[in-house]
């Protein structure tokens, strides 16, 4: 699923010019031939849909009611009790507020640290890569192999090396000379140096893929030009590649914010939430509350304020960026 | 902006597919009415050939394999009943079986752990036992102190005991030697004078840790060991900031400011440290005597070190029940409770797994020790351990303690802060689990 869409829309994203430029078929053609080329769109477009709607749409419209019951899995009958559920989120004393808002902010943090990171190593690294240099591919498949481990994997390994006492990583510290025991997976700040790193080096394979194939998407009559122009790398970098890259960048930054406000492996293995719960994200949080604790009405209605918060912060990325490539294709 | 969809009703995605779960097999047939099973005395069942299912939560250790050479044996000695056994993860039962039961689709058998036992039997979805268990001659004396009301909810049985793993002190005979400790602690002084002198021999004997499976148990024995207890007798109010409580977890955190434990350990990180030869003692529950890493290591089991004035120590306990399911065959729920005592009387073997076994009989019985030797300090401790509080939804309430210990010893809050804190929000919790499961 992950893959596909991913594909499907980098596809779309390094190429829309195409159809856009094309030979304008549908204007050639009467009403009935157009509902007819509708209807063929819709029926290639029904059986995604067909499961979309049971498995996306339909479950989200039933947490909505959840949200707004006292569900309970041990009752028969739910009742109704409307927003009482979110008014608990925002009064402070309630049960859930605290935990939540601490979870809600954990998340704020590690989007905040994760996100520029997983955005600018990856386009460097992918800059890298598309030099014409020795072993592209062998490093490509290196850089990307951290991405295929399951969380599980990487939780178990990393723990081994971050671990206090007797971690590779301090071990490596004592050997420059650095004699501190790091707490990497118990204190903060390090916990957050941990996570996001760990986070940073498990999935930055994946930007990194498709930065590349936004690079190769940009056509190199560009750099010839900007070289003729007496630009240098650093130059065309900023006013060829940058620019080239706008769709792919935009893409790249609404997947990855969404992706880091939904982690939940990496500090439920590492860190365990802690120290304290400092580190509890706000996934962490709703699933221990409605799989574990059985709260799951609070829990529903905590997934729709953070799906509310989420939704937001996408649409304000893509504000910002789709702005600034209309500027781009105006000058 | 689909994938956040995605993600953030899994809850709900979840819920739907409980829903239809239920709903598919609510459809299914519903012989005969809801109701207890009777056993036709000495718990032996002689009603027709029936075939009942077991969910049990043994995927690891030397159960997968133990578990079908028990159920083999059995089913050839019975000719009357077949027993199939349905193995999955305990996560996975959890989610599963309260809805299974309440469809009519759940297990005749199954085994718990103790502190889940009054969430089921508070959702009704438990067999009131008290006759199954009159009919097997079962009384709280068969079982180790404490454990057999642990299935006691409400003034009704619903449980029997299956075994029980208590907390015990590992030693690293090595290490302890190299401090120049030659017996191995049993009081504070002792405990503590070791301590000291690996000290002085550059050795942190003890590494505590703020999380589940040491930090947590180490507390509750030295909680229980200072005269305290984690809810007051009705589990209405968490007590665990008491006195008793406060000096408990001053005592843990006192160890890494004494110099005796390192700060900062991660999770595990005391187990491993011990099999690493870094440390001496490690205080683990007896399921650790399993672990092929002690092999060629000159290490120990001992009782738990009193600290306190009164001999404690953490303990967990699984028990048997009988699931309530919709339109419950009587006769199967009969086979059930011959099958369960069958168990409980042949279970010496399940010693194999780390886990004591809950019946005196077998306990008792010498060849058991000299089987697993490393098993007898653990069974000592049995006559003073506790077991899990009876109250539906705890464990929420109990993650606190954890939270708690975790803050005290990484230094964010002082151990009465810290639990002063755990209990203001576990009341919280006590309180919605009343409103949430009735009371």
């Amino acid at each position: 699923m992950r893959s596909t869409v991913t594909d499907s829309i980098a596809t779309a994203a390094v190429a829309p010019r195409q159809t856009a430029g094309g030979r304008g078929a549908s204007r050639a053609g009467g009403p009935a031939r157009r509902r007819r080329r509708t209807l063929t769109a819709y029926l290639f477009l029904a059986p995604f849909l067909v499961l979309f709607t049971t498995f996306v749409l339909a479950p989200a419209v039933y947490g909505l009611w959840i949200s707004l019951t006292d569900w309970s899995p041990f009752r028969d009958v739910q009742s109704f009790i409307g927003f009482s559920n979110y008014a608990d989120l925002f009064r402070s004393g309630s049960t859930t507020h605290d935990d939540f808002w601490q979870s809600m902010g954990a998340t704020g943090i590690f989007v905040v640290a994760s996100v520029p990171l997983l955005v600018v190593v990856p386009l460097l690294v992918a800059v890298l890569l598309n030099q014409r240099i020795r072993a592209a591919t062998t490093f490509r498949t290196i850089f990307f192999a951290p991405y295929v481990l399951g969380v599980a994997v990487v939780g178990l390994v990393w723990g081994y090396v971050l671990d206090t006492q007797s971690g590779i990583l301090n071990h490596l510290l004592h050997v420059v000379g650095i004699q501190a025991d790091v707490p990497w997976t118990v204190d903060t700040p390090w916990v957050w140096v941990s996570l996001v790193g760990v986070t940073v080096w498990w999935t930055a394979g994946l930007n990194t893929v498709i930065f590349l194939a936004g690079l190769k998407g940009i056509n190199t009559e560009l750099y010839e030009a900007a070289a003729l122009d007496g630009a240098g790398a650093i130059r065309s970098f900023f006013s060829v590649t940058l620019p080239g890259l706008r769709p792919v960048m935009l893409f790249i930054t609404t997947t990855t914010v969404l992706a880091s406000a939904n982690m939940f492996g990496q500090s439920y293995l590492l860190t365990v939430g802690g120290p304290g719960n400092a580190t509890r994200t706000a996934i962490m949080y709703i699933a221990d509350q409605g799989l574990s604790q059985n709260n799951m009405a609070p829990a529903a209605a905590m997934s729709y304020v953070l799906f509310a918060f989420l939704a937001v912060v996408s649409i304000v990325n893509f504000r910002l960026q789709r702005e600034r490539v209309e500027k781009g294709s105006a000058r | 902006m689909r994938k956040s969809w995605t993600r953030g009703i899994g809850a709900g995605l979840a819920a739907v597919v409980a829903l239809a779960l239920a709903a598919c097999s609510g459809s299914g047939s519903g012989s005969g009415g809801g109701g207890g099973g009777a056993v036709t005395g000495n718990g032996e069942y002689a009603g027709p050939k029936v075939e009942i299912t077991f969910w049990h939560g043994w995927t690891g250790g030397a159960a997968p394999t133990l578990v079908p050479q028990l159920i083999d044996k059995f089913n050839s000695e019975h000719d009357n009943i077949v027993v199939k056994a349905v193995p999955q993860e305990w996560a996975d039962i959890a989610s599963k079986l309260p809805l299974a039961i309440k469809a009519g689709k759940g297990p005749d058998v199954a085994v718990l752990h103790g502190d889940d036992l009054a969430t089921y039997a508070a959702q009704r979805l438990l067999l009131q036992a008290d006759d199954i268990v009159k009919a097997l001659g079962y009384t709280a004396d068969d079982f180790p102190p404490g454990v057999y009301d642990k299935g006691n909810y409400q003034d009704a049985q619903y449980a029997v005991p299956w075994s029980v793993t208590p907390l015990g002190l590992y030693v690293n005979k090595e290490v302890m030697a190299k401090g120049g400790v030659k017996d191995i602690p049993t009081d504070k002084a002792s405990y503590e004078a070791a301590l000291k002198s690996l000290k002085d021999a550059g050795v942190k004997g003890e590494w505590v840790d703020g999380y589940v499976f040491t930090g947590t148990f180490e507390f509750q024995s030295l909680l229980w060991q200072f005269g305290g207890d984690l809810y007051n007798e009705d589990v209405t109010e968490a007590t665990f900031n008491s006195d008793a409580g406060v000096q408990a977890l001053t005592w843990m955190r006192s160890l890494i400011d004494d110099g005796y434990s390192p700060a900062n350990v991660a999770q595990d990180g005391n187990i491993k440290a011990l099999l690493a030869g870094d440390t001496a003692f490690n205080w683990n529950g007896v399921w650790q005597t399993t672990n092929t890493a002690f092999d060629g290591l000159d290490w120990a089991a001992a009782p738990v070190p009193q600290i306190g004035p009164e001999k404690a120590v953490w303990s967990s306990s699984t028990h048997w029940v009988f699931p309530a399911n919709k339109g419950q065959d009587e006769n199967k729920t009969a086979a059930a409770a011959t099958f369960v005592k069958w168990m409980n009387d042949n279970s010496a073997g399940w010693a194999e797994t780390g886990e004591l076994p809950g019946a005196n009989s077998v306990r008792d019985d010498p060849a058991l020790v000299e089987k697993y030797p490393n098993l007898a300090p653990f069974m000592e401790e049995l006559e003073y351990a506790h077991y899990e509080t009876v109250s539906p939804g705890i464990n929420e309430a109990n993650a606190l303690v954890t939270t708690a210990i975790n803050e005290a010893l990484t230094g964010k809050k002082t151990p009465k802060a810290a639990l002063d804190d755990a209990k203001a929000k576990a009341d919280q919790i006590l309180e919605q689990n009343r409103a949430k499961y009735g009371d």
